[in-house]
């Protein structure tokens, strides 16, 4: 909402400076998103030609200027302006002058006496910023010319940034009602004649008293439409307006300066002589001013005369109802339309106005009255003609709900200390029905603050007008019971915390995603949300899978230089069951390239592959028990068919890892570099985490290990599985552990076979083993390879 | 050999040996002291041969004072022996060339993404404040999101909000705020409740240097009897005191949100400069931090708890916001694009 300061003026005595004003309406909680100043804030500068330029005697970049000032007078200043130059015409400030506040004394500089100053453009406060030198003004004015007169009076138009629960600020009446309480100032309602009319005005029906509450109207017969007095088209104008007409123009200054919105009818395009306030019909179509057709649903309220529909009430009208050049007869209408009713309409063909923005915020439905006569006024003042009598249909009065309270429960809300003569200051102001008398006190809103319904809302008005500094700061005093964080949030942590002590960087990314993703990682799209109105083609969906968003990172990445890539996101993920929306948390990381992020002097690169990536998932999972790593028996589509292992708990596959398939790279435009990824869901890794879970910890082996390294030669064919499940099965009076330390195919072995090395460590909790202990087990080792596997000593 | 001779002699070896082990030159000239002095024929175990002729009671002196002496020499020498063997290795080691302004290897070290950091940074002071993390769906039905927010359907304060709606037969959003956990909390628990939720949120705001069309929030809600404004005030000023130190200062300005009356924008005097004024605050001296506000009636109405027994406050925070400004990150874009050269950083 634009207000103009000379406007506010009219209705409130103010001598504040606009700085003042804004932090004034500012500490009230309107925001001032800018101050524009216009005018001239300054006397006594005349129009002056420079006739010669001299050196200061005792200074090399101060002059002194003779100027001629019309009349055959001439004076003479010290200047220190660049861009001083003969026969240029300047505005001179003569000793007297006034600039904004200050007024000009003579002055000594360096010695030399200056009775006025050539000012700049910011010392006039025409500019903000600082000016380069003075102000060279049109050779053409006549010397003596007054400067003011070419900028017209200061003004101020400030921007207020209006809450939506405050409807009755979107005027300067409503400004001013603030400013008045804040500052116990009077506010000077405009003078009407209220003009009673001759004559009949319309016949009016309202089909729809809920949606329409109140219509009035009047016609106005014989007007002369013209073009608006300067003084309207200027305030309009700093409103934003396209001046059009008186007309036109009176309904929207009445506007904006009460709050209440008007809508002329031209009267020869309202038939049968009645206006009918009714819903519209399903699929009736109707065309706004503008020439847009709507086709309208039975919510649409709409103004109609006997035959056809008008306007769309409260918002705007129809395209052929309107002011016309040679309209001579008008009906006027003001009226309060119900504001979820209009804001219904607003939404449906997202068409608004400044008329329709006040109407569903809510108008003061009382103001109603002064408005018409308002109105009246200036139409018969600017464009003449007859009025008739006014139609005033307002079957039930609006009465505001009246707030029985005490000062303590206001006290008690904010936790302050308000003395109860300064709430009942305040409180007076705001309502002309406000009783202190007992114990309790009751307070009943105007009606153009409809958002004062009970005690938390005077709470706020108190503590607007007393100032937020008053509230004090108490002792944080709250302790409640302990609680754990969810467990997804623990969970995902958990894992976050694991990666990136492995050398992962955390993503974020958006959560949408295109069907071109969703199919590409073989998600059908009905499984997932789908969002009505997204913002772009390709954020169609909450993402039900993370890696396509982590792929995405990876190609950036290539593009921003970077190729060795280790990078992980955990958050949800949304999927649409039966209609229902599922979210859950997964993790997923990509990795590419070295492990090194770059190359050094000291070794070499270690490429990313998948033994490690492997080991990196056992490491993630070794202290959840009944997690098995088996190999996807169908990977899916986006990984590749033969490097893929399902993650596995408690029977059910939580996710996969592996290497990504060569047309999902493709897809994502990732060139010439294999990436390695894993995603898994958390649910039911939850179930296994405890935040107070302390695990016992396990003996350590008091007595020392004796290590033997075991090869042996088998069949290339023989999985790896299968020779631990034979070590594992092997019957021993000892205790034994692996691990692999080498694996050979090639020269030294015959073709198609395999070595395979183990580092053996047997141990005894009873102490330590003797050799042939140690040996005999050794061989029952090799016999089980043997017989199991066929496998050889190497 | 009379004791007093035997006891010169004792000093005459004492002295000798002293001052040639002082000038031992290396492990070896120790050794041959050592023989010389201890070994079998040495000057001492010679001395101490004689001892057999004394009588017992000279035996009683002559003894323990050749023993001591014994052990004495054997002391000096077992430490120039040490001296030797440490210097041997200390001159090896003096002999290494290794060039240690050479660069490290490289170790793979991850990095938290910066807005964890910040959201870390803010749930670790609020849990401290006695705040229970509490989650919400972030795909929500109208109803938390809105209506019992004190959010009607045909207002334009809903308008406000840029909603993403979700195609399907329920009327379903991407929750616009946080809040929603307020409902959603609200309606299970009764007070005293003190959360915090932190999270995502969604607008239909298209992606440029300060939008994102997902961006995080951190609610706080305090529910309890006689809980006021002013308890806001206090905890509010705990919690930035432990983002920007105890010097951190608050103010208040009225404001206007559905869910709370009343209603308050949070200002926090700008950590940059002290509140004299500068960049960041835009001259100001103040940062706008969040929005706060005692819980709406309507709001503890819907959600089943007795506004005219139990009270509370409400604030939300931007997660984005804060880390801009915090760690110098110009574009909230940045947050979004995972660039390595960025990410490593924190």
């Amino acid at each position: 909402m634009k207000i103009l300061y000379s406007w506010l003026k009219d209705f409130i005595d103010l001598d504040l400076t606009p700085e003042e004003l804004v932090k004034k309406l500012t500490d009230l909680g309107i925001e001032v998103a800018s101050v524009e100043t216009t005018g001239a804030d300054f006397e006594g500068v005349h129009v002056a030609q420079i006739i010669k330029i001299e050196d200061h005697p005792d200074s090399d970049h101060l002059h002194l200027v003779t100027l001629d000032l019309g009349g055959g007078k001439t004076q003479r200043v010290v200047c220190g302006a660049p861009n001083v130059a003969v026969g240029q015409k300047v505005p001179l400030a003569r000793v007297g002058a006034r600039l904004g506040k200050t007024v000009l004394k003579a002055a000594v500089i360096r010695g030399v006496e200056s009775e006025g100053m050539i000012c700049s453009s910011d010392e006039l406060g025409l500019t903000q910023t600082r000016a380069r030198g003075i102000m060279v003004l049109d050779e053409n004015l006549p010397l003596g010319t007054d400067v003011s007169s070419l900028y017209g009076k200061p003004d101020s138009l400030f921007d207020l940034e209006i809450t939506s629960n405050r409807p009755d600020l979107l005027s300067h009446l409503g400004v001013a009602r603030e400013l008045g309480a804040l500052l116990n100032k009077p506010v000077k309602l405009p003078e009407v004649k209220n003009v009673k009319g001759e004559g009949k005005a319309l016949e009016v029906e309202i089909q729809n008293p809920q949606g329409c509450p109140r219509y009035t109207g009047r016609i106005i017969r014989g007007v002369k439409n013209a073009e608006s007095p300067e003084w309207m088209k200027q305030r309009l104008a700093a409103m934003g307006l396209n001046p059009k007409n008186a007309l036109v123009d009176v309904t929207n200054y009445v506007m904006f300066e009460l709050g209440n919105p008007l809508h002329a009818f031209d009267l020869r395009e309202v038939e049968g002589g009645k206006i009918i306030v009714r819903n519209a019909q399903e699929g009736e179509k109707f065309t706004v001013l503008g020439g847009r057709e709507l086709t309208l649903n039975a919510n649409c309220l709409m103004i109609a005369d006997a035959h056809k529909a008008t306007a769309l009430a409260g918002i705007m009208g129809g395209l052929d109802s309107g002011i016309k050049d040679d309209t001579q007869d008008i009906f006027i209408e003001a009226a309060y339309f119900d504001a979820p009713t209009v804001n219904k309409t607003v939404k449906k063909f997202a068409i608004s106005s400044d008329s329709s923005q006040r109407f569903e915020r809510g108008t003061d439905i009382e103001g109603v009255t002064l408005a018409m006569q308002r109105a009246t006024d200036l139409f018969l003042q600017l464009c003449g003609g007859t009025a008739s009598e006014v139609v005033d249909v307002y079957p039930t009065r609006y009465e505001s709900p009246v707030v029985t309270f005490t000062p303590a429960e206001i006290n008690a809300i904010l936790g302050a200390q308000i003395p109860e003569e300064r709430l009942k200051e305040i409180f007076s102001r705001l309502a002309a029905e406000f009783h202190a008398d007992g114990e309790k006190w009751t307070f009943k809103a105007p009606t153009h603050r409809r958002d004062l319904n009970h005690k938390w809302d005077l709470a706020e008005e108190a503590a607007r007008f007393a100032g937020y500094d008053m509230i004090p700061v108490s002792e944080t005093k709250a302790s409640l019971a302990f609680a754990d964080n969810p467990k997804g949030i623990d969970v995902g942590k958990k894992y976050a915390a694991a990666l990136i002590g492995a050398g992962f960087c955390e993503c974020k990314n958006i959560d949408f995603l295109g069907e071109k993703e969703l199919k590409a990682f073989g998600v059908d799209p009905k499984f997932c949300i789908k969002i009505k109105n997204a913002l772009a083609q390709g954020w169609d969906y909450m993402r039900p899978v993370l890696l396509p968003a982590l792929l995405k990172n990876v190609e950036s990445n290539f593009r921003f230089g970077n190729h060795n890539l280790a990078l992980f996101e955990t958050t949800k993920t949304f999927q649409s069951i039966k209609g229902f929306p599922v979210e859950g948390y997964a993790v997923a990381g990509v990795l590419t390239g070295t492990l090194e992020q770059e190359k050094f002097f000291g070794g070499a690169l270690r490429p990313v592959d998948f033994y490690w990536l492997k080991g990196l998932m056992e490491a993630l999972f070794a202290d959840v028990e009944g997690v098995t790593l088996v190999p996807s028996k169908t990977a899916p589509v986006y990984m590749h068919p033969k490097i893929c292992m399902d993650i596995v708990f408690g029977g059910k596959v939580i996710g996969v890892f592996g290497k990504v398939h060569p047309l999902t790279l493709k897809t994502f435009g990732i060139k010439a570099q294999d990436v390695w990824a894993f995603e898994f869901t958390t649910k039911l890794l939850e179930k296994a985490f405890s935040a107070q879970d302390f695990k016992p910890a396990k003996d350590v082996a008091v007595f020392p290990p004796s290590l033997r390294d075991l090869s042996v030669v088998l069949d290339e064919t023989v999985p790896y599985a299968a020779v631990t499940s034979a070590l594992d099965k092997t019957p021993l009076d000892v205790d034994m552990t692996y691990h692999l330390i080498d694996l050979y195919q090639g020269e030294h072995l015959p073709q198609g076979k395999k070595s395979v090395t183990f580092s053996l460590a047997f141990s005894s909790p009873k102490g330590t083993l003797k050799d042939k202990e140690v040996d005999a087990a050794f061989n029952r080792i090799v016999e089980q390879l043997h017989t199991q596997v066929g496998a050889e000593l190497r | 050999m009379t004791i007093n001779e035997f006891k010169s002699a004792c000093s005459a070896i004492e002295q000798e040996y002293k001052t040639k082990i002082g000038q031992a030159a290396d492990s070896a000239a120790v050794e041959e002291l050592r023989v010389a002095a201890l070994g079998r024929k040495g000057a001492l175990t010679e001395l101490l041969k004689g001892l057999k002729d004394f009588s017992i009671e000279e035996k009683k002196e002559a003894g323990p004072l050749g023993n001591a002496l014994k052990a004495k020499l054997a002391a000096a020498l077992d430490e120039k022996t040490e001296f030797f063997a440490a210097k041997e290795i200390n001159d090896e080691l003096n002999k290494v060339t290794l060039d240690l302004t050479l660069p490290g290897y490289p170790v793979a070290k991850g990095h938290r993404h910066p807005l964890s950091v910040a959201q870390d940074r803010m749930t670790t002071i609020l849990s401290r404040l006695g705040f229970e993390w509490a989650e919400g769906p972030w795909v929500e039905d109208e109803k938390h999101n809105f209506d019992l927010l004190n959010i009607p359907l045909h207002h334009p304060a809903r308008d406000a909000q840029d909603t993403f709606f979700v195609d399907s037969k329920m009327p379903l959003v991407l929750r616009t705020h946080t809040s929603n956990v307020q409902s959603r909390y609200m309606e299970k628990h009764k007070p005293p409740l003190r959360i915090m939720a932190p999270g995502r949120v969604f607008r239909n705001d298209s992606l440029d240097a300060t939008h994102s069309p997902v961006f995080h929030q951190i609610e706080g809600l305090y529910v309890d009897k006689n809980v006021s404004l002013a308890d806001l005030k206090s905890d509010l000023s705990a919690f930035m005191k432990g983002l920007f130190g105890n010097k951190a200062e608050i103010r208040f300005r009225p404001s206007f949100f559905p869910f709370t009356e009343p209603s308050v924008e949070v200002d926090v005097k700008c950590v940059f400069c002290q509140g004299k004024g500068c960049n960041v605050c835009k001259g100001s001296g103040w940062i706008e931090m969040l929005g706060a506000g005692v819980v709406h009636p309507n709001v503890l109405r819907n959600c089943g708890i007795d506004p005219e027994v139990y009270s509370g406050y409400a604030f939300g925070m931007g997660v984005e916001r804060l880390a801009m400004m915090m760690l110098n990150i110009k574009d909230i874009r940045t947050f979004y694009e995972n660039d390595l050269r960025v990410l490593k950083q924190f």
